[in-house]
């Protein structure tokens, strides 16, 4: 029996010597449980693809509060800024917004910062999908095709970074970890510098994309018309008319693209990807209901719940302006179609406004703001969605065959070709409604029928800008006449003070901030 | 059964007497009992000084021994303080052993993978024994340390099923925890929610460098607990019940209707003029009064121990219950534990301890629904007769807190079985080899049902507003967690002349593997019987998620312990640590301490002064690993939707930045201490100095944005901490005639500092609205500074307006009866940059002091527990969500308004109003902790229905607090380190009175 204490004793301890002895290095090296890896990751054959693919998805990343890239935060730089829009809701929401409303933001402004950090992760991302596409084995086809998409998306993300900044810091590869202090990624290149990467971007990209009609399977990648089209409004920016004319051109002609027949329609959900859509951004319904812009539709919808701030439809921010509810003459549809009016009390006969998919907004002396941006609305009940209203499916306009025409005739008339822009003009004119211009246009009444063709898309204050570029003293007219001050150092956003901060300094101020 | 052994014993016993008696010796008869709770204690050594005779008690404490009438009985036994009894011709001689840990220098204290005994000891380690703990009546263990040990905070929460936060000599760390590691018999666990106090027979608390025998989870303290085991003897049979209920100890009274009316016309006058209904219906509500409640609590515990000289045992059961305070809440625990130890040979044992709890917890949602409470509007009802609820959000406030309750049923089951199987070899005495596999290994069942209601009149007296909720919600999540540690010791023990020597070593491996799977469904029906995700709606707003952890340890420690003469006292230890969750793997932890007993020299031991004299010293390294597994390995994102030609297109990105380099925590920390025994230990304490230091401390750290990572922030080794202080301990017992009695108490300074952010940024925390973030840690302040503006009055006028500074305050301005702030860089504009530090919730001192006194049959104790030094941000009353949030009554009093020049109440509080010191208060508090009064009945009466002991109390816990702080409590759980004080929606204080009975059979 002893023996066997003895036996069974010496036994566990040779077990415990076997256990000290086996290799420890090893089983200690354990992998995140549930996650990919990037050392597995990169051994999938689709690497590149799914890179690519996880680069559209930067538009549904963000938060309409926080980190953007063509959502609500962008919403507020592009419309509320300019004289199109003011920052709408109840007065004392959102002070950051309404900092940059009334063109007193500095670089401690969240909404910066949040479009800065939006942007890079967008570049990073494209980044990736370029440094695993270097080494992808496609054939020289398909790889070209992701190549340019990628190259498209990283054009489109430098174009609006240099329109709100100026000259940026410019990355073409991925800083590791380690460089997280090297100048070489926190010292501004030059504006021009950065129009230069982009044009480089998208030439790459129209002449390696496939066309790609809105009936095709492709239908939402970029292609050849969006890079085209893209590359013309970066040429107009440049006053680089003669190409902007010739790209812009290469669209018209390729019959690819047309207007939509009906302009109120064209911001519904049934006219997605319509002919007139070059590059739209494509939210849809999957299970998780996150394919979509977090609160683009919700941070400007109707606040329309009535007393103490019921918010119902929306949080009611970006008012269509007074100054843009006057440019627009008698009779243009887009008017209507743009803005949502909400009317005043008429006692016992209050009808209130009565939106498309039949959703009443009571009368203004129940609702918080007096207009709406028509064009980001959704409706919850005419429009499917997949349940949750902060996500609701709303498809975003980034390039759509009206504005190609607009560059068109602006780069016709600036090229001295001044009679092929009566054709564009009156296209738009005709659509909306008004009477068309005989003879040819001025410039004055290219950039009247721009704004009232794009209000509210999130462009104006950019176009303003540059207008004021070929136009001294049209930026400081235009937002005089929307009771704001402006002078040429808000031309440029500021740049986000904690950037600077990360930088040890490297990274420089705009002037006049 | 029992009679036989006790056949047995007396059998025993009479043989030993018949070899002995050979002088003119008398028979002497007695019971020995342990001298807090009054129990026999069987297996107590008596034995004659100076000669051979020995008997032992049996199992009601019973001892009978021959031996001569002037000699002198020595009665020992483990964990008790030996005693001596002259016998002075008597025949009976009743025995009350003390296990008083201060004076009890022989008894044993658990060092981790070992003991010693506590004279021997060169650390800092506290200790309390099971029936200090197990008298209060509460749920976890932690939460009765609570002032019991010096160096030891414990911040509680009245709320069923919380676990309290631990800070031993402050805190250490943001990222890596600032908990204890607990060790229940040799199982690592950072839950100790299902212990039953009633199981633990003592806590030992490694404060200094000696936690460095857990090497990488030293960092914060050790905090170990031994469970009961049995004793050779016949079946002791214990139950201990107490009964009572919980109440709301000190209610912030909000303002009634007229007050908040008053208020409103002020702060928001334009909806006293939108809408009539709520303003001409009269009526007040207490929303706290409408939603708290008087809970039940309550716990039984039936144990039986016992064992021969080869076999012991202890089983138990317990059941507690806890209704808590607010409305829907209700817990409820059962715990079962078995320990069994036997030895297979003389030299082979083999054990077992193990645990099982199941628990059942009905939570409520305190940052939603119950912060809620404090802001509804006094005007609307809570719910009328009819059952319809008041409709709060139609009049703009927010969501009606009791339909928010009622609405919600969320339930957790957790099963839980923790312990250990061991064995142990000692081929020659002084060697020993122990194998233990230790494992911890639990279930979760968690399920969150929301109804489905409209806002209209079949749930609201008046249909409208915003609280709705359009479709039911089923959330079900199952957790499985199971760790298996296997320690393998060798101890070698041995004393020559005047050297004892105990050398260990060890090898311990640590598996650890969690995952969890979810789902949510929508439209799930009513009934009960159909909360289960296959009712839900399939095609909309289903989601399932599934997830998991895996890492694992390897350890190897060394220690040895060395004393000359019981003078001279050495020790020094070290520990390589192995862990998956970093890139280098291992770390190496040594400690080395000394203590010289300076009683025991020559000049001093004769001392009638003096009993007992130690200074003591200790140096170590400790670590703490306590962050998520991989780190530092750079992952994909997958799944990225998006949509081509309207079908779904899953991208993937590469996007988070990651530390590769990421290491662990290092703790340093030197330790003086001086033990102190004086009038023949009547008075007995402790005086430590420590400085702790915390390098590499896990930080957050933002990065530039080119690097792409979404939350622009990683993890990294940046920061630098220091806590520093001083703890005092003193106790005085002793006995006159009948009446015993027994004063101590404990206070420590602690000092904390952060010391270094190695170029990062100040952490930011303590999110309150449009407040922002209040709290700040930054080099030269203590973790989780408040970081505020400073007020410095209320505007009486215009003209004070008009000298002030400008206001750049986000949308505040200056008004009469406005906040004026302190132009702290002096700019001529107030705005945030006039922020400064201005306190933070860690205290200076904290401590606790306990009275215990016994006169016969009866026994009574008590003990306090407070801070001093620290600050509360009161969040509730800075925290408003829309304008027509409540407000406190003693603020509408106090508030200025025309006829009341109030120079620190502002007219209003608006959502725009700046974090100042205005919401800053002091957070020093007195609480008696505990009462308790006690009766034991007379052992005659008692012997004829044959049970050894009945013992009948009244206890009260929390009974009453002297605090400064307006709100419920100082005492606040934090969500987060970085949030530590800021008051937001922390649970109501409890008070317990309740009953028990201690019986023994």
């Amino acid at each position: 029996m002893k023996t066997i204490y003895k036996n069974t004793a010496i036994a566990t301890l040779t077990a415990i010597l076997l256990g000290t002895g086996y290799s420890c290095k090893d089983s200690l090296n354990v992998n995140p449980q549930g996650e990919i890896t990037e050392a597995q990751f990169i051994t999938d054959p689709n690497v590149a693809a799914n890179l690519v693919g996880g680069i559209y998805n930067i538009f549904f990343a963000g938060d309409a509060f926080g980190n953007d890239v063509r959502g609500f935060q962008y919403t507020i730089l592009g419309d509320i800024a300019s004289d199109d829009a003011d920052k709408g809701s109840a007065p004392s929401d959102y002070g950051d917004a309404n900092a940059i409303d009334i063109l007193q933001a500095n670089g401690n402004n969240p909404v910066v910062n949040n479009i800065w950090k939006g942007y890079y992760q967008a570049i990073a991302r494209t980044n990736q999908a370029l440094a695993q596409l270097q080494n992808a084995q496609f054939d020289a086809a398909t790889k070209n095709k992701l190549l340019g998409e990628a190259r498209f998306l990283r054009g489109m993300f430098y174009f609006n970074l240099v329109r709100i900044f100026g000259g940026v810091p410019l990355l073409n590869r991925v800083p590791a970890a380690s460089e997280a202090n090297a100048p070489e990624f926190s010292t501004r290149a030059t504006s021009q510098a950065i129009y230069q990467f982009i044009i480089d971007d998208l030439n790459f990209a129209a002449t390696n994309l496939p066309v790609i009609t809105n009936t095709s399977a492709d239908v939402g990648r970029a292609s050849k018309g969006a890079a085209q089209a893209l590359l013309a409004k970066v040429y107009l920016y440049n006053k680089d008319y003669q190409n902007a004319l010739a790209m812009s051109q290469l669209v018209i002609s390729s019959g690819t693209y047309s207007l939509l027949p009906d302009f109120t329609t064209l911001f519904r959900q049934a006219n997605n990807n319509s002919r007139e859509s070059i590059f739209e951004i494509q939210a849809g319904q999957n299970l998780a209901c996150n394919s979509s812009i977090d609160r683009f539709t919700v941070a400007q919808g109707p606040r329309a719940g009535g007393k103490n701030g019921w918010v119902d439809r929306g949080y009611g921010f970006n008012n269509p302006s007074l100054s843009l509810v006057n440019e627009y003459e008698a009779g243009d549809v887009r008017k209507n179609a743009t803005i949502i009016t909400v009317n005043p009390s008429n006692g016992a006969n209050s009808v209130g406004t009565i939106l498309f998919d039949g959703f009443r907004i009571p009368t203004k002396d129940s609702v918080e703001n007096s207009r709406y941006n028509y064009k980001a609305y959704y409706s919850r009940t005419a429009e499917p969605n997949c349940g949750n209203n902060d996500r609701l499916p709303k498809h975003v306009m980034i390039i759509r065959y009206a504005e190609v025409l607009l560059i068109h005739a602006e780069a016709a008339l600036q090229s001295g070709q001044a009679g092929l822009a009566t054709a564009d003009i009156n296209a738009l004119r005709t659509r909306a409604k008004v009477t068309p211009i005989a003879g040819i246009p001025t410039l004055q009444q290219i950039w009247h029928e721009r704004r009232v063709e794009m209000a509210m898309e999130q462009d104006r204050f950019f176009d303003l800008v540059r207008q004021d570029a070929v136009q001294p003293g049209r930026a400081a007219a235009a937002f005089a006449a929307d009771g704001k001050t402006w002078n040429a150092t808000r031309a440029l956003f500021p740049i986000p003070q904690q950037q600077i901060d990360l930088s040890g300094g490297n990274l420089k101020q705009n002037p006049g901030y | 059964m029992k009679k036989t052994f006790t056949r047995i014993f007396v059998l025993a016993l009479l043989c030993f007497s018949a070899f002995a008696s050979f002088a003119q010796n008398t028979t002497v008869k007695g019971k020995v009992v342990d001298a807090t709770d009054k129990q026999p204690l069987p297996g107590v050594t008596v034995k004659l000084n100076g000669g051979n005779i020995a008997a032992q008690t049996d199992g009601e404490g019973n001892y009978t021994i021959s031996a001569p009438a002037n000699g002198i009985l020595v009665f020992s036994y483990i964990g008790y303080t030996t005693l001596q009894e002259n016998i002075n011709s008597r025949t009976t001689i009743d025995i009350s052993l003390s296990t008083a840990s201060a004076k009890s220098l022989e008894k044993v204290v658990v060092v981790g993978y070992g003991s010693q005994r506590r004279r021997d000891v060169t650390g800092s380690v506290g200790n309390v024994s099971g029936a200090e703990l197990s008298k209060q009546p509460v749920q976890t263990p932690t939460q009765a340390l609570q002032g019991k040990v010096s160096g030891v905070q414990v911040i509680g929460s009245g709320q069923p099923n919380s676990q309290p936060q631990l800070r031993i000599r402050g805190t250490g760390s943001v990222l890596g925890g600032a908990n204890p590691l607990y060790v229940v018999d040799g199982v690592l666990t950072d839950d100790i929610r299902n212990i039953n106090n009633n199981d633990i027979i003592s806590i030992d608390v490694l404060k200094d460098a000696s936690a460095a025998i857990y090497g990488v989870r030293g960092a914060n303290g050790v905090v170990i607990i031994t469970t009961r085991k049995g004793k050779n003897g016949p079946a002791v049979v214990r139950y201990d019940a107490n009964a009572g209920f919980r109440q709301l100890s000190n209610k912030v009274q909000m303002a009634n209707r007229q007050q908040y009316i008053d208020y409103l016309k002020d702060a928001n006058p334009s909806i006293l003029t939108s809408d009539a209904a709520p303003l001409t219906t009269p009526g007040t509500t207490d929303w706290y009064d409408a939603v708290l409640k008087k809970g039940l609590q309550m716990s039984h515990n039936l144990s039986v121990a016992g064992g021969n000289e080869k076999t012991t045992y202890f089983f138990s059961g317990g059941i507690f219950k806890d209704e808590g305070l607010v409305k829907t809440n209700d817990f409820d625990r059962y715990t079962f534990r078995s320990n069994i130890e036997t030895k297979i040979a003389d030299n082979l044992t083999f054990g077992t301890q193990l645990s099982l709890t199941r628990s059942k917890e009905r939570p409520v949602p305190l940052d939603g629904v119950y912060s809620n409470v404090y802001r509804a509007a006094p005007v609307i009802p809570a719910i009328d007769d009819n059952g319809l609820y008041g409709n709060t959000s139609l009049w703009g406030n927010l969501g009606n807190p009791l339909l928010g309750l009622n609405k919600t049923n969320n339930q957790t089951v957790n099963n839980r079985v923790q312990g250990n199987f061991y064995l142990e070899y000692k081929p020659i005495k002084s060697l020993t080899f122990r194998t233990a596999l230790n494992t911890d290994a639990y279930w979760n069942k968690q399920r969150n049902y929301s109804y489905q209601f409209n806002a209209d009149q079949s749930t609201f007296n008046v249909a409208g507003g915003q609280q709705f909720n359009p479709f039911s919600s089923l959330f079900v999540q199952n957790d499985q967690f199971f760790t298996t540690i296997w320690d393998n010791t060798v101890t070698y023990q041995q004393t020559f002349n005047k050297h004892s020597l105990t050398l260990l070593g060890g090898y311990i491996q640590e598996y650890s593997k969690s995952d969890f799977f979810n789902g949510r469904r929508r439209g799930v029906p009513e009934s009960e019987d159909t909360w289960y995700l296959n009712t839900g709606n399939p095609e909309v707003g289903a989601e399932y998620f599934n997830g998991g952890t895996l890492f694992k340890r390897i350890s190897y420690v060394g220690r040895v312990n060395y004393n000359y003469d019981g003078r001279y006292l050495f020790s020094a230890s070290i520990r390589a640590d192995g862990s998956s969750r970093f890139r280098e793997k291992f770390g190496y932890f040594p400690t080395v301490g000394a203590g010289w007993v300076i009683s025991q020299e020559s000049f001093l031991k004769n001392s009638k002064i003096i009993s007992n004299l130690k200074l003591r010293a200790s140096w170590g390294l400790l670590g703490n690993d306590n962050i998520d597994q991989g780190l530092f390995v750079v992952t994909a994102t997958p799944n990225l939707p998006y949509f081509f030609n309207n079908s779904l297109n899953l991208g993937t990105a590469v996007q988070d930045i990651k530390d590769p380099n990421l290491k662990w925590e290092r703790t340093e920390q030197y330790d003086f201490g001086l033990e102190y025994g004086l009038f023949n230990n009547k008075l007995t304490g402790e005086i430590d100095y420590y400085n702790k230091k915390v390098r590499d401390a896990l930080t957050q750290v933002t990065l530039p944005a080119f690097l792409g990572d979404p939350d622009g922030i990683y993890v990294t080794n940046a920061a630098s901490y220091q806590n520093k202080g001083v703890e005092f301990s003193a106790k005085w017992s002793d006995k006159v005639g009948k009446f015993g009695y027994s004063v101590g108490g404990n206070i420590s300074y602690n000092k904390n500092t952060v010391i270094g952010l190695n170029g990062g940024q100040a952490l930011l925390g303590g999110g309150i609205g449009n407040q922002g973030n209040i709290t700040r840690t930054d080099n030269g302040q203590p973790i989780a500074s408040y970081y505020v503006l400073q007020q410095t009055g209320i505007f009486q006028n215009q003209a004070q307006i008009n000298a002030a500074p400008t206001y750049n305050l986000n949308g505040y301005n200056k008004t009469i009866g406005g906040m004026m702030f302190a132009d702290v860089n002096g700019d001529g504009v107030i705005s945030a940059d006039d922020r400064t530090f201005s306190g933070s919730y860690q205290p200076k001192y904290y401590g606790g002091f306990n009275i215990g006194l016994d006169y016969g049959s009866w026994d009574f104790s008590t003990d306090f527990y407070g801070n001093w030094g620290n600050k509360i941000y009161n969040g509730r009353k800075a925290f408003r969500a829309n304008g027509s949030d409540n407000v406190q009554a003693d603020y509408v009093t106090n508030r200025w308004t025309p006829a009341n020049a109030s120079n620190i109440d502002p007219q209003v509080i608006a959502q725009n109003l700046p974090a100042s010191t205005y919401f800053i208060e002091s957070g020093a508090f007195l609480r008696l902790n505990n009462l308790t009064l006690g009766y034991t009945l007379p052992a005659e009466l008692l012997k004829r229905m044959k049970i050894n002991k009945i013992r009948v109390y009244a206890t009260s816990q929390n009974l009453f607090t002297a605090k400064r702080y307006s709100g419920f409590t100082p005492e606040l759980l934090p969500s987060s380190i970085l949030s530590s004080g800021v008051d937001l929606n922390g649970y109501p204080t409890t008070r317990t009175f309740a009953v028990g009975l201690n019986v023994e059979f």
